[in-house]
């Protein structure tokens, strides 16, 4: 964010600077022009053999100087205003980081075979987020054949998501009325939000529609009563404020366009949810993992360098450093050995021992005594043969 | 704010005045000349050498136009994106960050992430397309490329004119960085002179074109020339190579790279590298299961092996298309277990003792229970389906 205010800053100071130049430019400069014609063409009428007089040579003169005072003056404001904006760019260069490459291996990704595979995925993308002309028009560029697959179920959501964009509530509501019991079974609060902004855009429409409003709220408000008695307390209020504009009071956060961004949100949530699908699609989530990858993996590349060991890490067996994406986006166990903080792998599988705890099977060979082990964490001696191979 | 990775550059601005602001002064000083010079000044003299002046106004004052209000618009463009890059930590009323802002935000990164990439590939229409779609235009470089669009069209239809308009264009930038793709395309222009058998041409072309490349690309030039000796369909190496046809898409490449570094874009896009380091950071090794090549070389898989027993819907690495493409990639680091029930996929700790099934298959002890409950106390292995009663479970402590 720090990168961004700072940028932002030199970018302002162009504006404020030079925000007129371009208007002030063109005037002083026509009228230059314009006296110079006018000067030129009562020349001209003067007659062929006109000779000029004193004044007019002397009118000529401070012309002339005034000419090259002006232009001189301009070429240097326009020469200011390109070191002015060669420093937004510096301070981008300064700020932002233009080498973010460094983290990949550039060959990975440029066989024709690999780039038609993330065509494809791209092409997956765009089908599911509703966008087909994007798709087709991608497919057909890029030559690979795709099956328009995964339509359903997102077909219907993305209909009503694009209403949901226009701030239409109308496909959204017969939606979740739709669904309502498995709605509900998943503790789901999609409709009553629903009906909520419902309400809220009625009483936006000002004091005209308050009895619109209120039968509003007594069609559809009773049978949330039970799971929302606070919210619609809250909703009831805001009647209080509307002949003197809601904006000015206490509830003017409900009027705020947060609410729309959060109810499009929600429904995404709730009904990929009760769909059974991912929120996002496969493509959108390794992408959000990468940029939480990136800055991580930039710094640690940079310390390498610093501390020339930038050979310990090849791009090709493991990351160097933990990235942390969240629970969210945790999919497969994961067995570190707890006596040797590695991963386990097929050639250094997890053991279960007799007693119950885990090692890896290179922390159980080195751990033997003989034809003895003691367990790390617990009293039990053991036979190594009875640790048995486990998998997760 | 780790995620600005992007390229913001700022156009390339402007050829500065100082050309046209020298012709108005020389001018101007003449007239004084004539002025202080002459005792009578006629009035015909005079008014031909305003003529000139207004002229020469008139051009300084376009190019002034032209100049500031590039440079503005450039300001402009930055503004815009680094609002853009703001709106990543809107927040809500109430002072929050707003969870919902950022999901939309992330959404055009990734549109506009992928614009890029369908730009750099060429599919412009596609890039077009979505641009317009998620309204980003102006948060991509998409001006940029089209302009090199038409000069990889016209180098794909084998011609160099636009290319060499474009060297020209950019003569100083290209020169301070070292760029000899004028010299790529003027040996091109030669080889399809004798390709086409005008060998007489091609001579007077290489003395016109070749000596302003000699300090540098001497030992080339002399090779080149070399080419007049030999027929079309030569085999011998080097010559054979610079008759291929493929040098053209060479030229293309070039051209692109060339222009990138002009532009001051990386030359990677960054939609590949953030989906290698996201793959990356997403694929887990896993352990046991390995899948046997044809030719006999055994290789780990990552998150599912073949009879699918892992496989997660919703993991994108278990997705055939980037399963392959994370194939070659290195997978995440790890240092603590993070172990999940393969039944329920919720965490096995403490709450969700992980159990061992007496085949050695570990899964956690809510789902099992349950199972149990279901089936009259038999166990079944979802992944091997073998059946155990449901005191043949052992606990598993992971540290």
């Amino acid at each position: 964010m720090e990168a961004c205010l700072a940028v932002e800053k030199e970018v302002d100071r162009v504006f404020s600077k030079f925000g007129g130049i371009n208007d002030h430019a063109r005037r002083v400069l026509s009228d230059l022009i314009s006296q110079i014609q006018s000067l030129k063409d009562e020349y001209q009428n003067a007659g062929e053999d006109h000779v000029l007089t004193g004044i007019q040579v002397d009118i000529l003169k401070q012309n002339m100087t005034k000419i090259k005072e002006t232009v001189s003056k301009l070429a240097t404001d326009h020469r200011d205003l390109h070191s002015t904006v060669s420093k937004v760019g510096k301070a981008i260069d300064r700020n932002f980081v233009s080498d973010f490459a460094a983290t990949s291996r550039d060959s990975v990704f440029t066989s024709p075979e690999k780039v038609n595979l993330i065509n494809k995925v791209i092409c997956q993308h765009y089908y599911r987020q509703g966008m087909h002309d994007v798709a087709e028009e991608l497919a057909k560029e890029s030559d690979i054949s795709t099956e328009p697959q995964e339509k359903e179920p997102f077909t219907e959501l993305n209909h009503i998501l694009d209403h949901l964009k226009n701030k239409d509530l109308e496909p959204a509501l017969a939606w979740a009325t739709a669904h309502r019991d498995s709605l509900e079974a998943q503790n789901s609060s999609l409709e009553f939000m629903l009906h909520r902004l419902r309400f809220i855009e009625l009483l936006r429409q000002g004091a005209t529609h308050q009895t619109d409003a209120i039968c509003y709220a007594r069609t559809h408000f009773r049978k949330f009563v039970h799971r929302h008695e606070k919210d619609i307390q809250t909703l009831m209020g805001m009647l209080l404020y509307v002949p003197n504009g809601i904006n000015s009071s206490p509830y003017s956060c409900l009027l705020d366009s947060e609410m729309w961004i959060e109810i499009y949100e929600l429904f995404i949530r709730d009904a990929c949810q009760l769909l059974g699908v991912c929120v996002n699609s496969p493509l959108t989530t390794s992408i959000n993992a990468g940029c939480t990858a990136i800055p991580a993996l930039l710094n640690i590349k940079q310390v390498m360098m610093q501390r020339q060991v930038s050979g310990i890490w090849n791009g090709k067996d493991e990351l160097p450093i933990e990235i942390d994406l969240g629970t969210e986006n945790r999919y497969h166990s994961m067995f570190a050995c707890p006596i040797l903080r590695q991963q386990s792998t097929q050639f250094n599988p997890p053991m279960r021992l007799i007693c119950g705890h885990v090692i890896s099977r290179d922390a159980l060979n080195k751990l033997c005594n003989g034809n003895k082990l003691k367990c790390p964490y617990c009293p039990m001696e053991q036979s190594p043969s009875e640790a048995r191979l486990i998998y997760f | 704010m780790g995620t600005c990775i992007w390229d913001l550059e700022i156009p390339n601005c402007p050829k500065n005045l100082d050309r046209e602001v020298s012709h108005v002064q020389q001018a101007a000083t003449e007239i004084e000349k004539t002025l202080s010079d002459c005792q009578e000044v006629k009035a015909k003299d005079i008014t031909s050498l305003l003529g000139g002046m207004v002229e020469k106004l008139q051009v300084l004052k376009r190019k002034a136009e032209e100049s500031i209000s590039e440079e503005l618009a450039a300001s402009n463009v930055c503004k815009r994106r680094l609002e853009h890059l703001k709106e990543h930590n809107t927040l809500t009323p109430n002072g929050n960050l707003s969870q919902g802002a950022l999901n939309q935000w992330r959404r055009k990164r990734l549109d506009r992430m992928v614009v890029e990439y369908f730009l750099r590939n060429g599919y412009y229409n596609a890039a077009i397309s979505l641009a317009d779609k998620s309204d980003i235009k102006e948060l991509t470089n998409i001006d940029i490329f089209l302009t090199s669009r038409e000069v990889e069209k016209s180098l794909a239809n084998r011609e160099t004119t636009k290319c060499l308009l474009w060297c020209h264009d950019n003569k100083s930038k290209l020169r301070k960085l070292k760029s000899n793709m004028e010299f790529n395309l003027r040996i091109q222009e030669f080889v399809e002179l004798i390709r086409s058998d005008r060998r007489i041409d091609a001579i007077r072309h290489a003395r016109k074109h070749f000596p302003s490349f000699e300090e540098e690309h001497l030992s080339t030039i002399q090779q080149v020339m070399a080419l007049l000796a030999f027929p079309v369909t030569t085999v011998i190496a080097p010559y054979k190579a610079l008759f291929e046809e493929t040098r053209w898409d060479t030229l293309i490449e070039q051209f692109r790279q060339e222009n990138y570094r002009l532009f001051q874009l990386a030359s990677q896009s960054v939609f590949t590298v953030a989906l290698q380091a996201g793959l990356s950071a997403l694929k887990t090794p896993y352990p046991f299961k390995y899948r046997v090549f044809f030719s006999g070389l055994s290789h780990i898989t990552h998150c599912y092996s073949d009879n699918c027993e892992n496989m997660n819907p919703s993991c994108p690495v278990c997705q055939p298309y980037l399963n392959q493409l994370a194939e070659p990639l290195a997978f995440a680091h790890c240092s603590q277990s993070r172990l999940y029930c393969h039944i329920s996929g919720l965490p096995m700790n403490e709450n969700n003792q992980p159990m061992m099934l007496p085949n050695g298959y570990i899964y956690g002890e809510h789902a099992l229970e349950q199972m149990a409950r279901e089936n009259d106390g038999q166990i079944i292995c979802p992944k091997t389906k073998d059946i155990f009663p449901f005191k043949k479970l052992e606990k598993v402590f992971v540290m």
